[in-house]
C-alpha cells in the first residue's frame, strides 16, 4: 500500500523499490523489533540458564523492563507513523491496496510451491508485493496490534481492570509471550530465510532492485514498468488538493493517537514505582511519642494507684521484700530504658504494650518516680 | 578453617562482652556494697572454717555462702540482686542432674571466679545481666559462632544492652530445653516481641503452635536460630518465598493438613513470583516491589486462607491488592490466577489464548517451514544437477 517509487528514478539494471522514508521506517522497525525481542524473551525465558544471564547482562530485571518499554513506545510511535502513510496513500494518493492478500496469492503459492517440487515448468509470475511479503507484512501488522493492546493491558493492569474483566490480563500475558515466540520465530524463519540466506536482497536499504532479482521475485510488476502500463499518479494539482483537506484530519487523529500513547505510558506506575512496604514492629522497638519532659506528676501518682505496678513495686515504689526486689522510686534510668523495661518486660515482669499503658501514661509514671526519694 | 572462625568468633563475643561490662563499669564507677555491712568479714570466716572439707571448685564450696540464702547485692543503678541459688531449679534443668556429661558444677560456667570475690561488678543490672553470657561460650561453640552473625549480637555489640543475651531467652540456672513444650523458645521471643508475639499467638501457626503441634512453626522455624537475620532486609524478602515453600511445599506434611503443595510452583509461574524468582537469581539484595507470600497472606497475623479475617479470602483480596495498587478497582483481584491450575471454567479467556496459540503457532510456523523446503528442494535439485535456472 506504499507508494510506488518513482519511475523516473529506474535505471536499466535496477528497479527503484522503496522511498528513503520506508527504508527509513524499515530501519526503526528493526530496531524496536530487536529491541522488544531482546529485552523481552529473557522474561519469558528466565526459569533458562540464558534467560537469567541475559537479563543479568542488562542490569537486572527492573531496568530490562524499562528498557524494553522504551523500545515498545518507538514500535507504537512507528505505528502510529505508517498509519498515518497509509491514511495518505489511501486517501490522497488512491493507492492500489496491493500489500492486502487476494485469491491472485492463493494461485501463486500453489503455482509456486508445484514449480518448487518440479511439477511446474515456469515460475510465477509475482506482483509487486508477493505472497511471501505480504504474509511477512500481515504477521507485522496482526502481531504489533496483538502486542500493542495486551503491552498495554500488563503496563496498566488496574486501568485495565476498570473496564475489561480482570482475567483478561493473565490472558493478555499468555497471548504477550505466546505472540511474542511467534514473532520472532516467524522473522527468523520466513524473512530471514527469504531476504538473507535464499539470496540477499537488500533493496529494503538501498532501496534499489536488480533486473535479475525482480525477474524471479516480481516479474509481473517488472513487466507492467517495462510495458509502462503502472497506474500513474494523479497530477500535482489533485494531490495539493487532497492534501490539504487531509492534513487537518491527519493532524487532529495524530494528536488524539500521541495523547494516548503518552497517556499510555504514564497513566499507571503501580508497574514500575516501588511502594513502600508495610512492616510490622513491635512496641519495644516504637519510637516514643512523649518525652520525660511531658510527664506529670500527680498524674504518676494516680496511675500507680490505678496500674499493676504496684502490685511488685510496692504501692510507695520502694519495693516489696522478695527475691526480686526492685525499688523504682528515685530512679536514676534514664527515661527510654524505663520505657523499654516496661514494654518489653524483663526477666518475670509481664511486659505491657501501649495498650495497657500508654506512653504518656509512662512519662506521668516517671516523673512521679523521679521525685520520690530513693528507699 | 573452622576451628579458627570458631574460634575468633568466640574470641569476638568474649572481648566484646568484656570491653562492654568493663566500659560501663569504667565510666563511672561506684564501688558496690554488699548489703549487709559484715558479710564480706563472715563469709571469709565460714570459708576459712570449711576450707578442709569441700574442694575450692566443687558446688559444696560455693554454696557455703550461695545455697538458697538471703543475702542480696546491689548494683549502682539501685537494682537488687539475691546471691542465692536455687539449687533445685538448678538441678532440674538441663545443666543439672540429667545431663549427659554429668551435672555441671558452678565453676563450669563461672570459670575463673576465685573467693574472695574481688572482681568489679558491673554498673548496671542489665550489664550484669549481659556479662554472665560469657558463661555459656565456652561450651556452647557452634551457637556462639552463629550468634556473632546475628541481630542481637550486633545491638550488643553497638552497645544497645537491651538486645538480648543468652539468658534472656534460655533462664539462668534453670535453663530448660528448647523445646519442651514444643512452644517454649517462641515464648522466649514474645517476652520481649511482644506485640509481634501476641499477632503470633493468634495466627494459624500460633495457634496450631500452642495446641502442641510439633510441625508448626515456631519463630526460630523462619528466623534462624542464634544467627538470626533482620527481617526487613531484601535479602530476606527475596528468599521468604522459599521459606514457606520448605514447608508448604512439602507433600508429605501438607498432606496432614490436606493443604495444596502447589502454591510455590504457582506463585512462581505468576508474574510476582517470577520477578522474585528473577531477583532472588539476579540481585537478592536488591529490593522487589513484587508482592512475596507474606505481604498476601499476612506476616505474623496470617489466617488460613478461607477464614473471614483472611487477607486473601475473596471478600478481603482487593483490600490486599490495593496496598501495593492503590487504584484498583472491584474487578482487579481476577487478574490473579490463584493457586491452583486454571481450568476452562476458572479461567475461560486464559484457556482460549492458549489453545488459540496452541493452534496458531504450529500452523504458522510449519506452513511456512513446508513452503520454505519445497525453495530449498528446488535449489538443492538445481545445483546438484548443476543446470541454470
Amino acid at each position: 500500500m506504499s507508494e510506488p517509487a518513482t519511475n523516473t528514478e529506474t535505471t536499466k539494471d535496477y528497479i527503484v523499490r522503496f522511498t528513503r522514508m520506508q527504508r527509513v521506517e524499515h530501519l526503526l522497525l528493526i530496531v524496536s523489533f530487536t529491541g522488544l525481542a531482546i529485552t523481552g524473551l529473557p522474561q519469558r525465558y528466565a526459569e533458562t540458564e540464558l534467560g537469567i544471564r541475559s537479563i543479568e547482562a542488562m542490569g537486572g530485571i527492573e531496568s530490562i523492563r524499562i528498557l524494553h518499554r522504551i523500545f515498545a513506545v518507538m514500535l507504537t510511535a512507528g505505528s502510529i507513523y505508517h498509519g498515518g502513510v497509509l491514511t495518505y496513500n489511501i486517501f490522497v494518493k488512491r493507492a492500489r491496496l496491493d500489500m492486502l492478500p487476494n485469491f491472485g496469492d492463493v494461485r501463486d503459492v500453489i503455482q509456486w510451491t508445484l514449480y518448487n517440487l518440479g511439477l511446474r515448468k515456469e515460475h510465477p509470475k509475482l506482483p509487486r508485493y508477493n505472497f511471501i511479503e505480504k504474509a511477512e507484512y500481515l504477521a507485522v501488522v496482526w502481531g504489533t496490534v496483538i502486542m500493542i493492546i495486551t503491552g498495554f493491558m500488563l503496563w496498566n493492569p488496574v486501568l485495565t481492570a476498570e473496564f475489561l474483566p480482570g482475567s483478561f490480563i493473565p490472558a493478555a500475558l499468555a497471548a504477550h509471550s505466546a505472540e511474542a515466540f511467534l514473532a520472532v520465530a516467524a522473522i527468523i524463519l520466513w524473512h530471514m530465510y527469504h531476504v538473507i540466506l535464499k539470496q540477499i536482497n537488500p533493496s529494503m536499504f538501498t532501496g534499489k532492485m536488480s533486473r535479475e532479482a525482480m525477474e524471479e521475485e516480481h516479474a509481473g510488476e517488472l513487466e507492467l514498468i517495462d510495458e509502462g502500463r503502472l497506474p500513474q499518479p494523479p497530477s500535482e494539482d489533485v494531490l495539493r488538493k487532497r492534501t490539504r483537506v487531509f492534513i487537518p484530519y491527519a493532524t487532529v487523529v495524530t494528536i488524539i493517537l500521541v495523547g494516548l500513547l503518552i497517556r499510555f505510558v504514564t497513566v499507571e506506575t503501580t508497574a514500575i514505582e516501588t511502594v513502600p512496604r508495610v512492616v510490622s514492629t513491635s512496641d519495644a522497638d516504637a519510637a516514643l511519642t512523649v518525652s520525660a519532659d511531658d510527664g506529670d506528676i500527680d498524674a504518676g501518682a494516680a496511675h500507680w494507684q490505678e496500674l499493676p505496678c504496684s502490685t511488685c513495686h510496692g504501692s510507695d515504689a520502694s519495693g516489696l521484700p522478695g527475691a526480686l526486689n526492685i525499688a523504682l522510686a528515685g530512679t536514676s534510668l534514664d527515661f527510654e530504658v524505663f520505657v523499654q523495661r516496661v514494654r518489653s518486660g524483663p526477666a518475670d515482669m509481664p511486659a505491657y504494650p501501649r495498650s495497657e499503658i500508654s506512653d504518656q501514661q509512662l512519662a506521668d509514671l516517671y516523673v512521679w518516680l523521679q521525685s520520690l526519694d530513693r528507699p | 578453617m573452622s576451628f579458627n572462625t570458631s574460634w575468633l568468633s568466640r574470641l569476638g563475643l568474649f572481648v566484646g562482652v568484656c570491653l562492654l561490662a568493663s566500659g560501663l563499669y569504667l565510666i563511672d564507677y561506684t564501688p558496690t556494697v554488699m548489703s549487709q555491712e559484715t558479710t564480706n568479714e563472715d563469709a571469709e570466716t565460714r570459708a576459712e572454717t570449711a576450707q578442709t572439707e569441700p574442694e575450692s571448685n566443687s558446688p559444696g564450696y560455693c554454696l557455703i555462702c550461695h545455697e538458697n540464702s538471703s543475702q542480696t547485692f546491689s548494683l549502682a543503678d539501685g537494682s537488687v540482686h539475691p546471691v542465692g541459688v536455687d539449687l533445685d531449679a538448678l538441678a532440674g534443668s538441663v545443666h543439672g542432674e540429667g545431663n549427659e556429661e554429668g551435672a555441671l558444677a558452678c565453676a563450669d560456667c563461672h570459670e575463673g571466679v576465685a573467693f574472695p570475690h574481688n572482681d568489679p561488678l558491673p554498673e548496671t543490672d542489665r550489664a550484669y545481666t549481659v556479662s554472665r553470657s560469657i558463661n555459656c561460650t565456652s561450651c556452647h561453640e557452634e551457637q556462639t559462632e552463629n550468634l556473632a552473625d546475628g541481630v542481637h549480637y550486633s545491638a550488643l555489640i553497638d552497645g544497645n544492652l537491651r538486645a538480648a543475651s543468652c539468658v534472656d531467652c534460655h533462664g539462668g540456672h534453670d535453663v530448660q530445653p528448647v523445646d519442651e513444650p514444643v512452644w517454649a523458645s517462641s515464648q522466649a521471643c514474645g517476652d520481649c516481641h511482644t506485640t509481634t508475639f501476641t499477632e503470633f499467638r493468634d495466627s494459624v501457626h500460633g495457634e496450631a503452635l500452642f495446641d502442641d503441634d510439633a510441625n508448626a512453626p515456631v519463630c526460630t522455624e523462619c528466623h534462624g536460630v542464634h544467627g538470626i537475620q533482620h527481617p526487613t532486609t531484601a535479602l530476606f524478602r527475596n528468599r521468604s518465598p522459599e521459606l514457606c515453600a520448605t514447608c508448604h511445599a512439602d507433600e508429605d506434611l501438607m498432606a496432614e493438613y490436606d493443604i495444596s503443595t502447589n502454591v510455590f510452583d504457582s506463585y512462581l509461574s505468576d508474574f510476582h513470583g517470577s520477578t522474585v524468582a528473577i531477583f532472588n537469581q539476579t540481585a537478592p539484595n536488591v529490593p522487589t516491589n513484587k508482592a512475596v507470600c507474606y505481604d498476601c497472606h499476612g506476616v505474623h497475623n496470617i489466617t488460613p486462607a478461607d477464614d473471614d479475617k483472611s487477607q486473601v479470602v475473596r471478600e478481603n483480596l482487593l483490600i490486599t491488592c490495593q496496598q501495593c495498587h492503590p487504584g484498583a478497582t472491584t474487578d482487579f483481584p481476577e487478574s490473579w490466577v490463584g493457586h491452583f491450575e486454571p481450568t476452562v471454567e476458572s479461567h475461560p479467556f486464559l484457556f482460549l489464548v492458549d489453545l488459540f496459540y496452541d493452534v496458531l503457532i504450529p500452523i504458522t510456523l510449519g506452513g511456512f517451514a513446508i513452503l520454505i523446503s519445497t525453495d530449498i528442494f528446488r535449489r538443492l535439485r538445481k545445483r546438484l544437477s548443476g543446470k541454470g535456472d
